[in-house]
Formats: C-alpha cells, sequence, structure tokens
C-alpha cells in the first residue's frame, strides 16, 4: 500500500493511479479487520477523487443544495470572491461515514468523525481521502480505534483535518451491538 | 490599516439564539430507494448493501442499508404544495446566494446578522442505526453552539453550530450531524 507521503510525490495523474476506493465486488468480499491486527501508525486504504463541475452539478442536484458558489460561476467569481466554483463540503462530509464504514465492514461500526473545512477545493482537484490509526484501546469488550484523517489536494493541502473513533470486533471477542450502543465509560 | 478593536458581532440578539431549538418534525415522504440510487451514485459508493436485497438480507443488518447521514439532506426536500421558496428567495433578494434565503422544511429561525458570506466550517457525526427504505424520519434542529472569532484582517465573523437529531418512526436514534457555518 502506498503512503500519503508517497502519493504527493507524484504527479496529479500518477496518483488517480493508486486510487484504492474499493468496488461493489471488493465489499461483497471484504474480510473483517480485527482489533488484535491494527497496529498504531497503520494508514487506511486511500479514497482518491477528481470531481468535474459535472459531478458537482451530480451532487448538487442529489441533495437539493442550491447554493450558487457550486454551479454558478458568476455568482463564484464577482459575488463571493472565489477563485472559481468550489467542491461541496457536504460531499467530503459524506465521504467520511463511506471511507470509515468501508474500513470497519461487515462488523465493525463507524461511530464517530469530526473535522474542519480548511482550504477551497475546486474541480480537477485531485483528492486524497486518508485515515492513520493514532491510538487503541478496548472498553467493554469493544475495540476502539482512533484516526487521524484529512482530505489532501495533490499540492498537499490539507482541506479536510479531523479525527474519528471507529469500533471493531475484538478476535474471540462479542460481535459489535446494532443498532450501536456505545461503550460504557 | 485600523488600529480600533474589530465590531463584535456576537451581539445579544445573536447569543440569545444558543440553544434555541426546532420543533421535532417528521420531513416528507419516507427513505426511498430513487432518493438512495441518486445518492450513492453523486457520493460514488458503490456498496451492494443500498441496492443488492438477496445480499442485504444475509447481512448482519438483515435488510438494505442506505448510507447513514442521507438522511440528513433528505430534510431539504421540499414538499409539493409547500409554495415555491427558490422563487421566493430570489424575489425577496436578487443576490441571493441560493441558500441563506432559500427557507427550509423545519428550519430554525435565522441567526439575527449582517454577516452575508456563508462558509462551511465543519462538521461532527455521531452514527448509531443506518436508516432503512421505508422509514419515516424525524429531525430536530437546535443551535448548540454560535462563537465569535477575528479574521486576520481584523473583522470579525461568527461561527454557527447547528446540532439536528435524527430519528426514524421508532424513535430510535438514528444520528447526529452538527454543522459549523462561518458567517463573515
Amino acid at each position: 500500500m502506498v503512503t500519503v507521503d508517497d502519493l504527493l510525490n507524484m504527479n496529479p495523474d500518477d496518483i488517480l493511479k493508486h486510487n484504492e476506493r474499493p468496488d461493489d465486488k471488493t465489499l461483497r468480499n471484504k474480510q473483517q479487520i480485527y482489533y488484535d491486527d491494527v497496529q498504531v501508525g497503520e494508514e487506511l486504504p486511500k479514497y482518491i477523487y477528481r470531481q468535474t463541475p459535472t459531478h458537482l452539478f451530480r451532487w448538487s442536484a442529489s441533495i437539493e443544495n442550491f447554493h450558487r458558489i457550486h454551479y454558478d460561476l458568476d455568482f463564484a467569481l464577482n459575488h463571493d470572491k472565489n477563485p472559481t466554483i468550489l467542491v461541496h463540503g457536504s460531499w467530503k462530509q459524506s465521504v467520511v461515514p463511506q471511507f470509515l464504514k468501508d474500513w470497519v465492514s461487515p462488523g465493525g461500526w463507524p461511530w464517530k468523525a469530526r473535522f474542519e473545512h480548511r482550504a477551497m477545493l475546486t474541480p480537477n482537484d485531485v483528492l486524497i481521502m486518508w485515515g492513520t490509526v493514532v491510538d487503541k484501546s478496548e472498553k467493554d469488550g469493544m475495540g476502539i480505534i482512533e484516526l487521524e484523517i484529512g482530505m489532501k489536494t495533490q499540492d498537499g493541502v490539507e482541506s479536510m483535518p479531523g479525527t474519528a473513533t471507529v469500533v471493531l470486533p475484538i478476535r474471540g471477542g462479542k460481535e459489535i451491538p446494532y443498532p450501536f450502543v456505545p461503550p460504557q465509560e | 490599516m485600523s488600529s480600533n478593536p474589530a465590531e463584535t458581532k456576537m451581539t445579544p440578539e445573536v447569543q440569545a439564539m444558543i440553544g434555541v431549538e426546532g420543533d421535532i418534525v417528521e420531513m416528507m415522504g419516507v427513505v426511498d430507494q430513487e432518493y438512495l440510487r441518486r445518492f450513492a451514485q453523486a457520493l460514488m459508493d458503490p456498496d451492494p448493501m443500498y441496492w443488492d436485497e438477496e445480499w442485504a438480507k444475509n447481512s448482519r443488518f438483515g435488510q438494505l442499508t442506505v448510507p447513514p447521514i442521507m438522511v440528513s439532506y433528505m430534510s431539504s426536500r421540499i414538499p409539493l404544495g409547500g409554495g415555491d421558496p427558490v422563487t421566493q428567495a430570489f424575489e425577496e433578494n436578487p443576490f441571493s446566494d441560493g441558500i441563506g434565503s432559500v427557507k427550509k422544511f423545519g428550519e430554525l429561525p435565522n441567526v439575527p446578522t449582517d454577516l452575508v458570506r456563508v462558509v462551511n466550517g465543519g462538521n461532527e457525526l455521531e452514527l448509531y442505526e443506518y436508516p432503512s427504505i421505508g422509514d419515516r424520519i424525524k429531525f430536530q434542529h437546535r443551535y448548540s453552539d454560535i462563537r465569535e472569532r477575528v479574521g486576520r484582517e481584523g473583522k470579525a465573523f461568527l461561527l454557527i453550530t447547528r446540532e439536528t437529531k435524527f430519528y426514524n418512526q421508532d424513535d430510535h436514534l438514528l444520528c447526529i450531524t452538527r454543522a459549523t457555518t462561518i458567517r463573515r
């Protein structure tokens, strides 16, 4: 698996070749990752995107978001003084639970995340959704994994610094409850 | 460059909005496969849990699921018979940004500020249960926090956090979102 640092040493077209976003077949065959097997410092698979204006329009339409900064170039340039139309924070926000869900499936749980939106992302930026394990602990028979997450551009600009907590089963331990019940402190 | 301190935007009227919550309202319609199809395609998430009923039946969830926070966007759906809020917004303000003055179902009253630019400042998510096809979703908004900051140019701006809790028809808490918008 290539690291984020490896990717940032590549040109944008080469970064795209290392997309690890799973297709439906990969998700069907996903093997459970257990708490025991996770190492602090481990990187999650990188999800790599290059959005076009059409992708942005599709997202706006799908969620009925009428904010003009995402599709009205004249408004984006002349009213909000942005460099062009912008990638949606709501799309980035939705990638986060997808990214976490895929990693913990089928038996874990993507419990919580928090992140900021710090940089404007624009069409044709190459975007790298990344995560790194920073801590792990056992609580109430569940494996709690703390992550740093973010979405970097091809230039290494961090647009969405954040953290996340996911829950993995412990090998030989109990199933993670569903609906999810947080561990007792 | 002025040496005067920034004019505060945290007025008593703004401060009074902290903790203001809306009613618990049921969003229009149900969680449906057509909304799911468009959402998952736009998200670029091909998870068979969203569309392969046979496969989903044999999963730990026992049925199709939907992306966990998809329902947070469904609350923006405008019911037929609810007027035309987009046209109304532009009649009231020809320079509407398309979102700030568009009235939404179940929305909180606006924070009374003259700051007009809206930028997404950050989000928090807590997930407890995946919504299911056919669920009727209820939600409740609350201004959980409003803070003032001063930018590099010396002007004050606001960070407004709106918490929303989403429930299904059985009053199961599905997820909590907290969205912070920057108002400049």
